[in-house]
């Protein structure tokens, strides 16, 4: 019983939501039978948030309680999430007036303020290291070993001029046409048929996997091999 | 050769010094370049044009804050754009941190600046969780995936929200995004509800745009900083983007010159090899 | 085998098939209250019904064929044929290896593959007695990623060997992970990083990370985007669809071998649509075949 609901459920829900794609949307019972559904998955999908929260506060404060190395950081993240979460989630009503604009989530409140000063810069702080990154991986790895990487190294360096105005000023005094060129030939003739191929492809097998699913012959979400 | 053994033994943090430099220095010297217009934003541009003016149109904020400096400067220059036609805007965003709140602050900034209302002429649906629930389910009642907006107001008391119930009374899907959601809103809206739409990324994503522009389900493409400079132009909103693209042009023709080093290095390193074989 | 396979896939179907009828003949108030509508069927998309049948049938029979015994030839795929290496690596350098499945949650596909390759990998640690660090991003990938690894174990007979903080959940933003696993991997500096999945704007920030500390890396991602940062980084890239595949290449069960035929067919079936299309377009014919790729 343990595999084989829900295995019937994932069958059922699956060829509800295959089957209404090919029904007119006026014919209210399975519309409306998937419409349920979308809002079922919205709320599930709600509720693996409380999961996250709760598996992040536990698995920190095991590593903090047994003084793990880095338990420092585990203290951390615990008081971040909770610094963040408290305030996002205190009624403004058990505050008096002139501080109820702190709590929730409004421009002005304690959240609002975090995410703006303290995760936003981080966040793209960590962003920002690509440039740094690209730059050590292309002077590495862009080497003309083969005939192939030579052809990549110097689409890459065309592309990358074509990308910005000082790299377009350069090619237009070569030829005033150029950059055109790169886009009509490049980006939208051997670049849009190579991403359509991979889009089919990844589509396809994505379409495989979902069948595979829906048949039960794939059982990895469930936790099976 | 000493050459050869500092090229290919070149410590990566002097890379790291040479990209800070190339950034530090157009912020302290700047630097203006003519961004000429492709094709893909002036068809984005046009699109948004011939949106009919006082429609509603729905922008997605579908973007983390790490990638703010690329698509920010898109959003600010969308609702420029839209305000300007005194469209309607209907904001919502697919991720959890930073969507809503991104969407709130710029709204509300860019709002401000064309006495736009509250509820009125715009409202921000905020974050709801499984996307694909989302998409596909706005397509049969927007009220039913979203009871509320990102505030906790119930949409039955937004007076916009009373003509907006479905895709069928939005003209325009503006798509804002950092990840891979355009996929889905093209897949699952564009191919079955037949919506038009735009979309504003970041320069990793665009080159696979250029697929779903060539078969006609996106009507034009933002392409990271540099799209949204040539944007902000078009619009006559110059912004960060066009600030950010100078910066951008001294890093690409760094990293182009230390590819050049790089290679110098490995065929002088393939040449001496080649000669001790030789004896 | 082939009764029980037929008997399964009848009782499926017909679950299913009565599923369907008993929704749509056992009529609701609604229903009856209602105008009828327009047509029960949306014809304007019979050209994807046919695609998706003659799909799922290809897949079934090829599946059928595979679970007959018939040999199912799959080209080599290098980065695959690496994972065993990797591990080998690993071991004798005594060093750990790290696999990330994916930044997505449980319910994308690419996840589900990425989850379904740790089991195979993690059998593979199990029996080399390779300590392996899966960080994943998402709680529910936490769970189904903990008891894939157990069961990898338990069937490589080294259940006691197996450690409940193998995966462990990191964290939830994916910058703040990328920093996390960053931070892993300078401290444990694992020889082998094997990443499969879905992966972001990380992708560069983990492999780059990973180049620096000298570990062997082997990516596959169906996001065509990150698929260049994982080439210039990494030893060996899986591309697209080569990450579902994966899966069966490295299990060679029948069932999964023969859905990767299936998918096989099914592309040849859409290039020779696709020059069928561009010829008859290029004399300028306009014939049904056409017009059934018109939305």
């Amino acid at each position: 019983m343990r595999t084989t609901l829900p295995l019937i459920l994932a069958f059922i829900s699956g060829i509800i939501m295959v089957v209404s794609f090919f029904i007119n949307p006026e014919q209210k019972v399975l519309g409306d039978i998937s419409q349920e559904l979308l809002i079922w998955a919205s709320i599930i999908g709600g509720f693996s948030f409380l999961l996250g929260a709760v598996s992040i506060t536990r698995v920190n404060w095991r590593s903090y309680k047994t003084r793990r190395p880095g338990w420092g950081y585990n203290l951390v993240t615990i008081v971040g999430v909770f610094m963040m979460a408290i305030p996002a989630l205190w009624p403004t009503s058990w505050l008096p007036e002139s501080m109820a604009s702190l709590a929730g989530r409004n421009a002005g409140s304690v959240y609002d303020w975090f995410f703006l000063y303290l995760a936003t810069p981080m966040s793209q702080t960590m962003f920002a290291i690509l440039a740094f990154y690209i730059a050590t991986a292309a002077y590495r790895a862009f080497r003309a070993r083969s005939s192939q990487a030579t052809l990549l190294l110097i689409t890459a360096s065309i592309v990358m001029l074509w990308r910005v105005p000082m790299g377009e000023a350069l090619l237009r005094v070569i030829y005033d046409g150029l950059p055109e060129i790169i886009n009509t030939y490049i980006m939208a003739g051997i670049n849009m048929s190579v991403q359509r191929g991979i889009i089919i492809g990844a589509a396809l097998g994505a379409a495989t996997f979902s069948l595979r699913i829906l048949l039960g012959i794939e059982r990895t979400y469930m936790g099976k091999g | 050769m000493k050459i050869i053994t500092f090229l290919s033994t070149l410590n990566r943090r002097w890379v790291y010094t040479l990209v800070w430099i190339a950034v530090i220095i157009p912020l302290l010297f700047p630097m203006s370049f003519k961004i000429n217009t492709t094709p893909e934003v002036q068809s984005l541009y046009d699109a948004v044009e011939n949106v009919p003016d006082s429609s509603t149109v729905l922008l997605t904020f579908d973007l983390w804050p790490n990638a703010l400096a690329e698509t920010e400067p898109m959003a600010r220059t969308a609702l420029h754009h839209l305000f300007r036609k005194n469209c309607n805007v209907v904001t919502l965003t697919t991720i959890p941190l930073g969507g809503p709140s991104v969407a709130e602050r710029v709204t509300r900034e860019v709002a401000a600046l064309y006495d736009k209302k509250y509820g009125v002429d715009y409202v921000n649906l905020g974050y709801k969780p499984n996307y694909v629930s989302v998409l596909r389910g706005l397509a049969t009642s927007i009220e039913s995936i979203y009871p509320t907006d990102n505030s906790g107001t119930m949409l039955s008391q937004l007076p916009l929200m009373h003509t907006v119930k479905t895709y069928d009374q939005i003209a325009f899907i503006f798509i804002v995004a950092d990840n891979g959601i355009v996929d889905n809103w093209v897949s699952i809206v564009n191919a079955q509800f037949g919506k038009k739409m735009c979309a504003a990324v970041t320069s990793v994503m665009a080159p696979k745009l250029y697929a779903y522009m060539g078969s006609g389900q996106l009507t034009g493409i933002l392409g990271g900083m540099k799209g949204a400079a040539e944007y902000e132009q078009l619009v006559h909103k110059p912004g960060l983007a066009t600030i950010g693209i100078s910066i951008q042009s001294l890093v690409h023709f760094l990293i182009i010159a230390l590819i050049g080093l790089g290679n110098l290095g490995f065929f002088l390193e393939r040449r001496a090899k080649q000669k001790e074989a030789r004896g | 085998m082939l009764y029980c396979f037929v008997r399964h896939l009848t009782t499926r179907l017909l679950t299913g098939l009565l599923t369907i009828v008993a929704l749509v003949t056992i009529t609701p108030a609604q229903i009856c209250a209602q105008e009828a509508p327009a047509g029960f069927f949306r014809t304007d998309r019979i050209n994807m019904l046919v695609a998706v049948i003659f799909f799922s049938i290809v897949v079934l029979i090829y599946t059928r064929w595979a679970k007959q015994g018939k040999p199912l030839f799959i080209r080599k795929i290098n980065g695959l044929d690496a994972v065993e290496e990797a591990v080998g690596r690993a071991t004798e350098m005594g060093k750990p290896v790290l696999f990330i499945p994916g930044l997505q949650e449980i319910d994308e596909i690419e996840t589900i593959a990425g989850i379904s390759i740790l089991g195979r990998v993690a059998k593979i640690t199990a029996q080399y007695e390779t300590p392996l660090i899966v960080p994943v991003r998402y709680p529910m990938v936490l769970a189904a990623g903990m008891e894939v690894v157990e069961q990898a174990y338990t069937e490589a007979g080294r259940q006691d060997s197996y450690n409940k903080d193998t995966v462990r959940y990191v964290a939830g933003d994916q910058m703040a992970f990328a920093a996390t696993v960053n931070g892993m991997m300078v401290r444990e500096k694992p020889a082998a990083n094997i990443f499969m999945g879905a992966f972001f704007a990380e992708s560069l920030l983990l492999a780059e990370t990973g180049n620096a500390v000298g570990s062997i890396q082997i990516a596959g991602t169906a996001r065509p985007e990150q698929i260049p940062f994982f080439i210039a980084a990494c030893d060996y890239t899986l591309m697209g669809e080569e990450l579902y595949a994966a899966s069966a290449y490295l299990s060679h069960e029948p069932l999964l071998l023969g859905g990767l035929k299936g998918q096989d067919l099914m592309k040849l079936v859409i290039i020779a649509s696709i020059i069928i299309g561009i010829v008859l377009t290029l004399f300028g014919v306009q014939t049904t075949f056409t017009s059934w790729f018109h939305q």
